[in-house]
């Protein structure tokens, strides 16, 4: 099915709008290229006494948890939930990836193709230098089970959904990326991996919201209030469920924590984590709000 | 005192008001009352119930199907 908006708007001036903004992601991705497999030092190893993850940033952050750690559990967890951040990176990735060149080229995504190609160039860079991380620093990446979402079966709203989700895990990771390259108690290494992923996805987000805002307007002209309430249900459980990959069991395994699931229950159930959950949402949360397609802020049970 | 089937079943039900009962023969993936984003603290609950270790990466889907079949995997007690 044609994806319209991704073609020629109903609104001449909206597809102008895009149009441009897309010409202008493209100049700024031709002018900021760097070979990405030159660009870092790896060093043999990093530090074990440094933290590898912010401190605000570990799942055990403002829990009595993390009071009862010992530093050297501390350090293990740290080392462990970092390799699990660029674990997640390096998953999420290859489902965007699947997704986007599924669609370059096809009837319907006309206009953002010339962009997909430096979205997915980039992406496959940034897969890589994640990889690289994990596997030289932590000789593993962390992965989950391998049960795929089944897709909806009206193509547009399928196409919505995939670029929504695409865009919320970019901005979710872009709060750590952020923090983390801004975080002088961090190893060079880490601050500048971090570093150089937010400015390249400043990019794919700018071109997510977009995208996503104008696929939503198309659907929105004939969907149904209840298809509206399944679609941001949807997507709020979506947010959820990214925010819960960041306790992962095997990680507390690795760090050698106690009865790991116990542990996971008792951070997950912590009411102070919901604030601090809320920090990492705040920005897409607002986005989904205001472009109407959350009708308020309340995040569901997954 | 609720057995494992029982726990298990009631976490889907509390997720699903819809559906007023699970057959223990039921697809539960197939039928979406299990989907790929409640996969992972499901397989968790399974885990911490039966206090075996599940290993993400390597477990086999098919041993989720069912409530049945996740019954004798994992908790060894046969259904009636």
């Amino acid at each position: 099915m044609s994806t319209a908006a991704t073609k020629a708007s109903h609104v001449p001036e909206q597809s102008a709008r895009f149009a441009e903004i897309l010409k202008r992601l493209v100049d700024k991705s031709v002018d900021g290229y760097y070979n990405p497999y030159r660009e870092f030092d790896w060093p043999d190893a990093l530090p074990e006494q440094m933290p590898w993850m912010s401190e605000d940033l570990m799942s055990t952050y403002g829990t009595q948890v993390a009071e009862e750690l010992t530093i050297e559990e501390s350090q293990r967890l740290s080392r462990w939930e970092s390799i699990n951040f660029y674990s997640l990176n390096v998953e999420g990735i290859r489902e965007l990836l699947i997704e986007v060149i599924k669609r370059i080229h096809t009837a319907g995504f006309e206009l953002p193709s010339d962009f997909f190609h430096h979205f997915i160039g980039e992406e496959n860079e940034h897969m890589w230098f994640f990889a690289e991380f994990c596997l030289r620093y932590g000789n593993k990446i962390y992965s989950g089970p391998k049960l795929h979402s089944i897709p909806h079966d009206n193509a547009q709203v399928e196409n919505f959904l995939v670029f929504s989700r695409i865009l919320l895990f970019e901005e979710i990771v872009d709060f750590y990326n952020m923090r983390m390259a801004a975080d002088d108690s961090l190893h060079e290494t880490i601050r500048k991996v971090n570093r150089v992923h937010h400015e390249d996805e400043s990019r794919h987000i700018a071109f997510g919201r977009e995208l996503v805002s104008m696929l939503y307007a198309e659907l929105a002209r004939t969907m149904t209030d209840q298809q509206r309430q399944e679609i941001e249900q949807y997507l709020k459980r979506y947010i959820v469920f990214s925010l819960r990959s960041f306790y992962n069991p095997q990680v507390y395994r690795d760090a050698r924590i106690d009865k790991p699931l116990e542990f996971r229950e008792r951070l997950v159930s912590d009411p102070a984590r919901r604030d601090l959950e809320r920090k990492v949402v705040r920005k897409p949360m607002s986005f989904m709000v205001k472009s109407g397609i959350f009708a308020d802020d309340v995040l569901p049970a997954i | 005192m609720h057995s494992e089937r029982d726990q298990l079943k009631q976490w889907i039900l509390a997720r699903h008001p819809e559906t007023p009962d699970i057959d223990p023969d039921l697809d539960i993936l197939e039928n979406r009352l299990i989907d790929s984003l409640a996969f992972v603290e499901f397989m968790l609950l399974v885990s911490r119930l039966s206090g075996e270790e599940i290993d993400m990466e390597t477990l086999d889907i098919d041993d989720f199907r069912t409530l049945r079949r996740i019954e004798e995997r994992y908790f060894r007690a046969g259904v009636a």
